[in-house]
């Protein structure tokens, strides 16, 4: 059984048809890939399936349940989590906090118990705060929890995040360009981290990824698109010597060997 | 590149056309030529707000007061009985001097800050220029002189008069004015090398650095220019309403004003005209519909209180409902 | 079946894991902690004995001074909390004066022109509940409104709405008596200034427990989450518009108790005290005071209230004034704006940023001068202006 089901979803921004009939299915338990040159469209169905967008036409299911019209923090609080390519936490929050902020539906006491310092509210933070301390130690940022984010290492700020969407106890998890800012050395032992974080918290993900060999050494399934379109898709091999996928990449060659820059670090 | 200045003229026949050609019977005649009239001076102001707007990003908030602080230097000038025109001329040039200062002292150095920050600095500006104004000049309201005066040599009205309502020789100078410095920027920035240099620069500071473009002498002289805009509006507005007070220009035109830009879309001269022209026009006929209501042969007398400004609240916040970048405007 | 029958996928309950420590901070020894509470404890005490002992006058002025202490609070929940301005401050807070005045006499039927001294205790409460209500009423009306707009925009609408507020509400006569102002006769037990002060101080001290709750709590995360980018606050499941909303209503719940303090304080309400100048002044004193920080707030916003008291205290300044025929109360309408320009551009941190070291050390922390440890270390202004003028430099060659 899939996951999450994305059927046909299509979405244009005035003359720019920015997807079209895109159809992805994330089975229980994989790892799948989105790759496909700059603009291809990742991003905006990334956004489409968590309601940031409103797409013109298509469907979004999770576990055979209808989505499509849920608003993006019900979809999150179901157990959908998402990062950003340039990085999805709150500068003016430490560390932790920012992992408190990622429990916010979990902690789940009403407004006014929290504004009148209610008993309750302060078990409940007491209880995210040790929660929150689980996710960085298994994550082995246990150090960095009252840091502020100004300062850290890109790489460092990437695995924060990531650490921050399993805060929110997701079932399927979507990864907007989780190596981006890594060198080859990091990207490989994050690979590993993720295998090992779906063994362990049993998570299923989604991943748009343009560092290849990570995509080849992690991936289950890869779809590749291009001018909003699935181009192909298929076991990580097939896709990557696909003569369409090859020549989508400005029609050169996949570089296996030589992993491709960083080609935005800063935005 | 043709199309500001077409889109100017065009607006100017429009507003003619308004000003000469509704004539229906008892109707608000009057109230349209009074609200076109007065939408000339907020689009003076409304002028200098998009000027800033389009070369810093800033909403210059101060704009206002830059103008009752040239009418409060003409007002000084003429009682050490220097003649009208020098008296501008020096009213002008001081509040020229101010503004390039406080571009220099304040402006300057929150250039990279959150547009935001700069908003909360341009409306301290505002407020020390108040307060000083209240401090020097006193909070007592001083009159202030046409530049021709209002009655003729006979001692009738002068002026033209139009539908029963007579025009100052003041509002139209105010509208030739306004008319030549709209065209006059129109061109400027569509024809010359310094007005494209400017709009680069309020696009991207960065890529007009490395292009060669220096941002500060960009921002100084559009605080410059914007300055003596504002100077100018309020030394046309002040002797209309006759009372020269501290904040008369922030209380009476830039809200007007602001809301003439944002119908234009904050970024368009011929905008600020033509939103001008509609505030002063709602303002005044929610001000006539106001007072008496009029169905059939039935005629209420109403007197709803500040309907004026409740006018431009609803308009304002209509226009932004509908079209939070302004109804004229591309771009957010 | 819709999407709200789904379970939770996660049971956490089975797993029991050893806890894990959040690493140590540096805390004090028990001679660090006595030191730090006997500072507090001084001051506490003598404030209180200053305070306590106060005269008349005096105690007025500090009851203006909680009441711009709450207004500040209120104003930095919306320009702290959620990023934007409101310049239309003044109508919300003069709207629950108006409210409270109004409860007061026209249906409470304390009416002063009939010998009314007095107002009901009972009556009393419930004006001030009215208040309340009328702020959150009216600043959640703008928060519909900052659903759609932002920034300069929503700025100036609260800017024309106070116009229109002051110009037409504040003209109703049945609401506000017109010129001649609504009374608002105190209740007996609040009938001395002095009482009146202390009943102020009572109510900063729990405006300054909710928003500190507020801001500690899983809701002012989520509205810090919200002003940092809505798209990342939705990811972290919180409901964007909500958290807006709440966050007005808040700002208008400290703002109608503002207002009917200001109302009791005056005991008349009269339209002409809510001027568009206050509401930019009140915008200035949270920015000198420090954006988002209630310790920095209430520090400036009372030094805003208190200036023109001051200066009369000094009695060399308050003679060069009286010789000149100048108020000292003009001179807050150039020195705010002055003082805020000047924590712009050099400190934008405002006054909570100059006592952080103070008020980091009372909090348990070591004493230091920076306490980010530097990295968030500001350059200089001289810096700037040294950064600035290279590029300048080159051009102009």
């Amino acid at each position: 059984m899939a996951v999450l089901e994305v059927r046909d979803m299509s979405i244009r921004f005035g003359g720019l048809q920015a997807l079209e009939n895109v159809s992805i299915d994330v089975p229980e338990w994989e790892i799948v890939g989105l790759i496909g040159p700059n603009g291809a469209g990742k991003t905006t169905l990334f956004n489409c399936i968590m309601g940031l967008y409103s797409p013109n036409s298509g469907k979004v299911a999770y576990r055979d349940h209808d989505i499509s019209l849920l608003p993006t923090h019900r979809k999150v609080a179901l157990g959908i989590g998402r990062t950003f390519q340039n990085i999805g936490l709150v500068k003016e929050l430490t560390v932790l906090e920012n992992y408190l902020l990622a429990q916010h539906a979990r902690i789940g006491y009403g407004p006014f118990s929290g504004m009148f310092g209610m008993p309750n509210t302060w078990f409940a933070e007491r209880r995210a705060r040790a929660s929150a301390m689980e996710v960085l130690d298994f994550l082995g940022l246990a150090h960095l929890a009252h840091s502020r984010l100004g300062g850290l290492p890109y790489g460092t700020l990437k695995l924060i995040e990531i650490g921050s969407v399993l805060a929110t106890d997701p079932d399927v998890i979507l990864l907007d360009e989780p190596s981006s800012g890594m060198g080859p050395d990091e990207a490989h032992s994050f690979g590993e981290q993720l295998l090992k974080l779906r063994q362990t918290l049993n998570l299923t993900v989604l991943m748009i990824e343009h560092h290849v060999p990570l995509v080849t050494a992690v991936c289950d399934y890869v779809y590749c698109m291009n001018f909003g379109q699935i181009l192909t898709h298929g076991k990580p091999a097939e896709v990557a010597s696909h003569p369409e996928v090859v020549a989508a990449y400005l029609g050169g060659e996949i570089e296996v060997d030589h992993p491709k820059e960083v080609e935005d670090a800063t935005s | 590149m043709r199309t500001p200045v077409v889109t100017f003229i065009l607006a100017a026949l429009i507003g003619l056309g308004l000003l000469f050609g509704a004539g229906v019977e008892n109707g608000p005649n009057p109230f349209i030529t009074l609200g076109v009239m007065n939408g000339f001076v907020y689009g003076l102001v409304a002028l200098g707000l998009v000027l800033v707007y389009k070369g810093t990003r800033v909403f210059n908030f101060a704009q206002g007061e830059f103008g009752t602080l040239g009418a409060y230097f003409l007002f000084f000038f003429l009682t050490k009985g220097l003649p009208y025109w020098l008296g501008i001329v020096l009213a002008v040039a001081g509040t020229l001097v101010i503004g390039l200062g406080l571009e220099r002292v304040v402006i300057r150095p929150l250039i990279e800050a959150p547009r935001i920050n700069v908003l909360v600095a341009t409306i301290a500006i505002a407020l020390a220029l108040i307060g000083i104004e209240i401090l020097i000049a006193r909070i007592e309201p001083r009159s202030l002189d046409s530049i021709l005066p209002a009655l003729d040599a006979a001692g009738d009205p002068a002026g033209i008069t139009i539908f029963g309502l007579t025009i100052e020789p003041q509002r139209l100078i105010a509208l030739g004015v306004f008319g030549g410095l709209g065209g006059l920027l129109a061109w400027f920035f569509s024809r010359t090398d310094l007005g494209l240099a400017v709009l680069a620069t309020s696009q991207d500071s960065f890529a007009t650095k490395v292009v060669g473009i220096g941002v500060p002498r960009m921002s100084r002289f559009i605080w410059g220019l914007s300055a003596a805009l504002g100077a100018i509006a309020g030394i046309l507005y002040v002797p209309l309403t006759g009372t020269l007070t501290p904040a008369v220009m922030t209380v009476n035109i830039l809200i007007p004003a602001f809301t003439a830009a944002v119908i234009g879309g904050m970024t368009s001269l011929p905008g600020a005209f033509i939103g001008g022209t509609i505030i002063g026009v709602v303002q005044s006929v929610g001000g006539w519909a106001g007072g008496h209501f009029t169905l059939g042969e039935q005629t209420w007398n109403l007197i709803i209180p500040g309907v004026e400004q409740a006018m431009i609240f609803v308009v304002l916040l209509l226009v932004l409902l509908a079209r939070p970048q302004g109804l004229l405007g591309k771009e957010a | 079946m819709t999407a709200t029958d789904i379970a939770p996928p996660v049971d956490e309950s089975t797993v029991v894991l050893p806890a894990v420590k959040e690493p140590t901070r540096w805390r004090p020894n028990t001679r660090g902690w006595a030191i730090r509470i006997a500072v507090i404890a001084a001051l506490v005490i003598v404030l209180g004995v200053r305070l306590a002992t106060l005269g008349g006058l005096w105690a007025d002025h500090i009851s203006q001074a909680v009441i711009f202490a709450i207004i500040g609070l209120s104003l930095n929940v919306i320009l702290g909390y959620t990023g934007q301005v409101s310049l239309g401050h003044h109508a919300f807070v003069g709207l629950a004066a108006f409210v409270a005045a109004h409860h007061i006499t026209e249906r409470a039927g304390c009416l002063p022109e009939e010998g009314c001294q007095y107002a009901p205790m009972g009556g009393f409460a419930v004006a001030v509940g009215l208040a309340i209500l009328s702020g959150i009423i009216a600043s959640g009306l703008l928060g519909i409104v900052a659903l759609r707009i932002k920034g300069l925009y929503l700025a100036l609408i609260t800017l024309t709405y106070g116009f229109f507020a002051v110009n037409s509400i504040f003209e109703i006569p049945s609401l506000t008596r017109g010129g001649a102002g609504m009374p608002a006769p105190r209740p007996k037990l609040l009938i001395t200034d002095h009482r009146f002060m202390v009943f102020c101080l009572a109510a900063l001290a729990v405006c300054l427990f909710i928003d500190w709750r507020f801001l500690a709590s899983r809701i002012g995360r989520a509205v810090l989450a919200v002003k940092n980018s809505e798209a990342v606050a939705a990811s972290y499941a919180v409901n964007v518009t909500a958290y807006k909303l709440m966050a007005f209503m808040l700002s208008g719940a400290f703002a109608g108790l503002a207002g009917a303090l200001f109302a009791y304080r005056r005991q008349i309400v009269v339209s002409n005290d809510f001027r568009f100048e206050s509401a930019l002044l009140w915008v200035l004193m949270v920015v000198v005071g420090g954006l988002g920080k209630r310790t920095g707030v209430v520090i400036g916003s009372m030094f805003f209230a208190l200036f023109p008291y001051l200066i009369d205290l000094v009695t060399p300044l308050s003679d060069f004034l009286a010789n000149l025929d100048r108020d000292p109360e003009e001179f807050t309408l150039v020195i705010g704006p002055a003082l805020a320009l000047i924590t712009m551009i050099i400190s934008p941190g405002g006054i909570a940023e100059q006592i952080r070291p103070i008020t980091n050390w009372l909090a348990g922390n070591r004493f230091t001068m920076h306490p980010d440890g530097g990295s968030h270390h500001k350059p200089s202004l001289l810096a700037k202006l040294r950064n600035r003028s290279a590029p300048a430099a080159e051009e102009s060659s």
